[in-house]
């Protein structure tokens, strides 16, 4: 039953790519199925997620359900000491899917973010976020995971070409990722 | 001629003055001796009445008036404060009535008589409203008695309560202090304040008194709650409505809620008697718990419960209750005659909720059970009675389920002893005793329902542990699908040292059993090594450890190691009492620290953090919200334990409080992250 309701509701590539269009309806779409038959178990998940996030109190990272849906996060990410991101604060959206955590979250930059792995509309094109996630991470790590990313992008495969290639000149891309940057 | 008479008028003023101590002398004298007096004045007064006369024709009227009123009133004042000093133990007003009867009405009488009784008292009464609703039948010495006496009665008589109340009122806070010696005090006042109206003089005057002599530093918190509840005592008899008693007592409900210890004063008071009480006040015996039940035992049957009361009293009392509220009275909070006034609801009213008074209880009923050698539970379950009468059995419940539990242990333990075979199970060998498990009682708790026990690691010798572990096994056989899980830091080991030239017996905890138990095969240790085999932080052994310095047993020296100490077992008697006199005092503040529990506050505490990382963690992700946005998302989302059940009142005092520690800040009635 899960299974179906995804394909419905999640016909969208998990690609980093995705148009930013569809990606703001998908994060509305969990909204209509968070009553779904295994809500349950996901919504026990997800609090005990939150409570953990909450008494880790990892440095720079922290989320927080919006409204009174817990399927729809808001995110909060400071850039790490000694990368160009520093001092930094980006904001993301973590929308989960009802079949969370065999699906991974869709997560996006809620403002510009400069960088080789982010697109102009805030898709993040992260190993864990596709085909490499696991039932085992969890809010947490993908934060940490994004957080690390700042720092130490994948120039291989970007999706701001124009980012990867500054990426050589750090003092070029800091001016870059300041100029370009709107609090959200 | 006119001086002359002046002078006449002084020198009868002072002769009255000189007089004054003879005349006290002679208050109870009988009709005779009234005459004798009558009599012997008789001159005097037509001497005075004379100048009166004359003076009245000359056009002095209110002056002479004004004179000899003066007179009898500053004479009335002295006997007052004569009769009533400060013993509160006896009943003045009668006194001061005869012989306003006896004195100065005889004195009146005469002087009226000798005036022709043609006396103009409209001027000097009319404003007085009369108290007393019929005219006093008895006059002695004289049997018709005028209009203007019966004004004069009046007057002097409603001087005489309201000189006697302003001197009440002023010593109220030391007549409180004697109560209930000093009941007879409170009585009078009260029959003053009925005909003076003047209740807000008395709440003003207690409240600055108590303001300065109650509520300051220096006052321990359970002699301010020992006066709170004689204030409550006293001042339901004065005004048995509570509106007074609800002026004066907010003060010191607002200080006491200032003090951490209140809660648990309370709660000691309430359950433990004076017992508990280090200053000693109050009188010896029962827990205030008991006092009010007798109280409200009693009130239901006489409605007052001081033995006090003669049939008058009491019918005074009962014609009484009729009255209608006070002006002050507000009317929101029901009509008083159906209201009766609540010790422990004023005592709750301090802490605000019965919730974290059972709380608080609750907590310290674990600690005395978890401390408890026999299972004898009785004065426990007498509290708990009466705690459910006072404040409901739901609320009460969990207290309850710890009860059972230490009721059930009983059984239970001494169902497993009985179904062991003796003395085989546990052969093993201990000191070289044989250790079974007749030595041991266990106390079985459902931890859900008692308070957070605090945990904390110990190694037990092998022999002891091996007993525990057969003790539930048996459990698991008898009880399945149940299962033991001991908590080895807790309860209390009875142990017997013996040296060679004497044996010692201790009832201790079991982790300082445990440590003494490792000098038995090798007699010194450092502190590393021994926090190692007793599995004891090394920190919380060197506290623990000092019990038995400080007994002698053992003796501590600096080690090879800056924080590593050498202990080593004292054999020698000599050396044991100046080392046992010299550490008392760093044995009491280390027992302070250990109890079992977690305390309220720390609960609380624990709470809280979880609160607030819960708001900074919205506040990081929304930037700003208001009070209600993070009260409606604590409650969305803080669900886990502890879940999120403060009130929004609540909230906002802890936000506030991390204002305060500049976590926060507030613009606009929201709040941000401080920066």
């Amino acid at each position: 039953m899960p299974r179906e309701n995804q394909d419905v509701q999640d016909n969208i590539p998990n690609t980093p790519a995705a148009p930013a269009p569809t990606a703001t309806t998908a994060t509305k779409k969990p909204l209509l199925v968070a009553k779904g038959p295994d809500g349950q178990s996901v919504l026990k998940r997800l609090q005990s997620e939150l409570m953990a996030l909450m008494m880790c109190g990892d440095p720079g990272i922290s989320a927080f359900p919006e409204g009174d849906n817990i399927f729809c996060w808001k995110g909060t990410i400071t850039g790490s000491k000694d990368t160009v991101f520093e001092g930094m604060v980006y904001k993301l959206s973590l929308s989960f899917p009802t079949d969370y955590p065999f699906k991974p979250p869709k997560v996006k930059f809620e403002n510009v973010c400069f960088h080789p792995n982010v697109d102009l509309n805030g898709a993040i094109c992260l190993d864990i976020l596709q085909d490499k996630w696991s039932s085992a991470y969890d809010v947490r790590t993908i934060l940490l995971s994004i957080q690390s990313l700042l720092g130490e992008p994948n120039n291989d495969s970007p999706l701001n070409t124009q980012a990867a290639a500054l990426w050589v000149n750090q003092e070029e891309f800091r001016k870059m990722v300041q100029k370009t940057y709107k609090p959200a | 001629m006119d001086e002359d008479y002046e002078d006449g008028h002084r020198f009868h003023i002072d002769d009255q003055k000189n007089k004054r101590n003879l005349e006290i002398g002679e208050m109870d004298v009988d009709g005779s001796n009234r005459e004798t007096i009558f009599l012997k004045n008789n001159y005097l007064v037509k001497n005075i009445g004379a100048v009166v006369r004359d003076l009245r024709s000359l056009g002095f009227t209110s002056m002479t008036e004004d004179a000899y009123a003066s007179a009898i009133f500053s004479l009335l004042k002295a006997k007052v404060h004569n009769l009533a000093g400060d013993d509160y133990r006896a009943l003045v007003l009668g006194s001061i009535k005869d012989w306003i009867q006896a004195v100065p009405l005889q004195f009146l009488h005469a002087l009226l008589a000798y005036l022709g009784d043609s006396f103009d008292c409209d001027s000097m009464s009319s404003g007085l409203k009369s108290p007393l609703a019929s005219r006093p039948s008895c006059y002695p010495g004289i049997d018709f008695p005028s209009e203007g006496l019966v004004r004069w009665q009046l007057r002097l008589e409603y001087f005489a309560y309201e000189t006697l109340q302003d001197l009440r009122i002023g010593k109220l806070f030391e007549i409180i202090v004697d109560y209930p010696d000093s009941y007879p005090a409170i009585q009078d006042l009260k029959q003053c304040l009925e005909y003076t109206g003047q209740h807000s003089k008395l709440v003003d005057s207690f409240i600055s008194s108590l303001r300065y002599r109650l509520l300051t530093a220096g006052a321990s918190t359970y002699d301010i709650l020992h006066q709170y509840v004689s204030t409550i005592k006293a001042l339901r008899i004065i005004d048995p409505t509570g509106v007074f008693l609800e002026a004066v007592g907010e003060p010191i409900r607002d200080y006491l809620r200032g003090r951490k210890d209140t809660i648990k004063c309370i709660v000691t008071m309430l359950t433990d008697g004076p017992g508990g009480n280090p200053s000693g006040l109050g009188n010896a015996g029962d827990s205030l718990l008991e006092e009010l039940n007798r109280d409200s035992e009693n009130q239901e049957s006489t409605d007052y419960d001081d033995d006090i009361n003669s049939d008058d009293k009491q019918a005074w009392i009962n014609a009484e209750r009729w009255e209608p509220d006070p002006v002050e009275a507000d009317p929101s909070k029901g009509s008083r005659n159906r209201r009766k006034i609540d010790v422990l609801g004023m005592m709750v009213n301090i802490i605000g909720s019965k919730d974290q008074l059972v709380n608080e209880y609750r907590v310290m009923l674990a600690e005395k059970l978890l401390n408890k050698f026999d299972y004898d539970i009785d004065s426990e379950i007498r509290t708990l009675e009466l705690l459910k009468i006072h404040l409901g059995e739901s609320s009460i419940q969990k207290c309850e389920i710890m009860l059972n539990d230490l009721i059930d242990s009983k059984r239970t333990n001494a169902n497993i002893k009985a179904s062991l075979p003796q003395p085989s199970l546990s052969g093993s060998k201990l000191g070289g005793t044989d250790v079974s498990l007749d030595i041991l009682d266990a106390t079985i708790i459902s931890s859900n329902f008692w308070p957070t026990i605090q945990a904390e690691s110990l190694n037990i010798p092998a022999s002891v542990d091996q007993l525990l572990c057969d003790y539930a096994k048996r459990f698991h056989e008898i009880k399945t699908p149940r299962k033991l899980l001991w908590k080895k830091n807790l309860g209390t080991v009875k142990l017997e040292l013996q040296f060679e030239d004497r044996n010692m017996q201790f009832t201790v905890t079991p982790v300082h059993a445990a440590i003494i138990m490792q000098f038995q095969e090798q007699t010194s240790w450092t502190s590393k090594n021994l926090a190692a085999a007793t599995g004891i932080p090394v920190d919380t052994l060197n506290r623990r450890i000092n019990f038995w310095i400080s007994k002698g047993i053992l003796a501590g020296s600096a080690g090879s190691d800056s924080d590593d100490h050498v202990f080593t077992i004292v054999d020698d008697m000599n050396t044991n009492g100046l080392i046992h006199e010299s550490s008392e005092g760093l044995l009491a503040a280390d027992e302070e620290g250990e109890r079992s529990v977690a305390s309220v506050e720390e609960q609380l505490r624990k709470e809280m953090t979880v609160y607030e990382k819960f708001i900074i963690g919205m506040l990081t992700n929304f930037g700003s919200m208001a009070l209600d946005r993070i009260h409606n998302t604590l409650k969305m989302f803080c669900v886990a334990e502890p879940s999120y059940d403060k009130s929004l009142q609540q909230l906002q005092s802890f936000l506030t409080g991390l204002i305060t520690e500049e976590k926060l800040e507030m613009r606009d009635g929201l709040y941000f992250l401080k920066k």
